[in-house]
């Protein structure tokens, strides 16, 4: 799978998590959302951070470990964790 | 006005925590279930919402009954502030296993004794919390989530005063879930207040037949870190003796529906805390707010 494969999904698992994720009642283009983009920036608080990654999980088909994700703060970082696991 | 107040709560604050120190344990817990009376007299609308959560969760047949429970309830609360601050000293004279019992089942013990595995412990306002958190953390790192108190110098000194062992305590504040869920995969325990209302960022969940706003976050981290669950209590049975009390392990496989499965996760803990609540009614907190709803989670509510 692609990176850009990847960043199309994410983009889309970010939009639907809109609900739960705060954004000020600033809306928000997911498909200008770029691998730059810190993900606090987007609305997701810590909660809203959990649900996507399980989400990620499920959609990716993949097993996130929460320790590798600790300095994930922008997009492309959590691009960075889900190829790591789609290439291994 | 307001910094005066505080400094005035401190005062009355500190002066307690001395009379603690000096008491015996027994002239300690009279003067808890003085105060928890003279709060019970004095604090009408805690009172009121003790009595009504008490007669609409049908733990009482009568109002007399009711504010019999709920006079129990503010007692309760107070010895376990007691409690807590006077554990301290007690648990450096008195090994825990004296003053601990365990009644937990043989996979909850295997998951205690492994280093590896990591827990998620659903606890509520029931029993003694703070001395549970203290004593679980003897068997294995324990991570919890607390509210700061509204006075920063009683919080202050109530945060300088508790014994930690191993037991480290996140201000709900800057509660990091991702950190948290982190520690489960380090072979801790998670301790996470599922009684608290969540408000408008809850599930409404069932909790003594009525629905009450729910926290999310502890069906997330299961789902996410498959890391057992349990619902446990530490019980009082006498003055410094206590009974760590606990079902599990549970664990749910995804079902590829996320609100289906958050939903059935949060509706199991529930029922295993109210079970545990109406075998022991006077150890929980009945004065909290668990019960209400936003108006929008009423309308839900109603629509359900």
């Amino acid at each position: 799978m692609s990176r850009t494969e990847i960043l199309a999904k994410l983009r889309a698992l970010m939009a639907n998590a809109i609900p739960v994720a705060r954004t000020d009642g600033e809306e928000i283009d997911w498909q200008q959302v770029s691998e730059g983009d810190a993900i606090a920036k987007l609305g997701f608080d810590s909660l809203a951070m959990l649900d996507l990654l399980y989400d990620i999980q499920q959609s990716f088909e993949i097993e996130l470990d929460p320790r590798d994700l600790a300095q994930v703060t922008t997009v492309g970082h959590l691009v960075d964790a889900i190829a790591k696991h789609k290439q291994a | 006005m307001k910094r005066v107040l505080h400094a005035i709560e401190y005062l009355i604050v500190r002066a307690l925590l001395c009379l603690v120190d000096v008491l015996p344990v027994r002239a300690c817990i009279a003067l808890a279930h003085g105060i928890g009376d003279l709060v019970y007299l004095l604090h009408g609308p805690r009172r009121r919402i003790a009595v009504e959560n008490i007669l609409r969760a049908g733990l009482a047949p009568d109002e007399a009954s009711a504010k019999r429970l709920a006079r129990q309830s503010f007692r309760h609360f107070a010895r376990v502030v007691a409690t807590s601050i006077k554990s301290d000293t007690w648990f450096r004279k008195h090994p825990p296993e004296e003053c601990m019992t365990w009644k937990i089942g043989p996979e909850l013990e295997a998951i205690l004794e492994d280093p590896k595995q990591g827990l998620i412990l659903a606890c509520g306002h029931l029993g003694s919390w703070e001395i549970g958190g203290q004593v679980l953390s003897l068997r294995k790192p324990v991570v919890g989530i607390a509210r700061r108190m509204n006075n920063p110098y009683v919080d202050r000194l109530i945060q300088k005063r508790k014994p930690r062992h191993r037991f480290e305590l996140t201000p709900k504040r800057d509660a990091n879930l991702l950190r948290l869920a982190s520690a489960l995969k380090e072979g801790k325990v998670l301790a996470i207040m599922i009684d608290q209302n969540a408000k408008d960022r809850g599930m409404l969940v069932d909790y003594f037949g009525r629905p009450a706003s729910s926290h999310t976050a502890i069906a997330l981290l299961h789902l996410l870190t498959k890391t057992p669950l349990c619902v446990g209590a530490c019980m009082e049975v006498a003055p410094m003796k206590f009974e760590f009390r606990a079902t599990g392990p549970f664990r749910f496989a995804p079902s590829g529906n996320k609100d289906a499965d958050i939903r059935r996760i949060l509706e199991h803990l529930n029922g295993e805390l109210e079970n545990a609540v109406r075998a022991t009614p006077d150890q929980y907190m009945w004065g909290h707010r668990r019960w209400r709803l936003t108006p929008a989670q009423l309308i839900a509510a109603a629509e359900a």
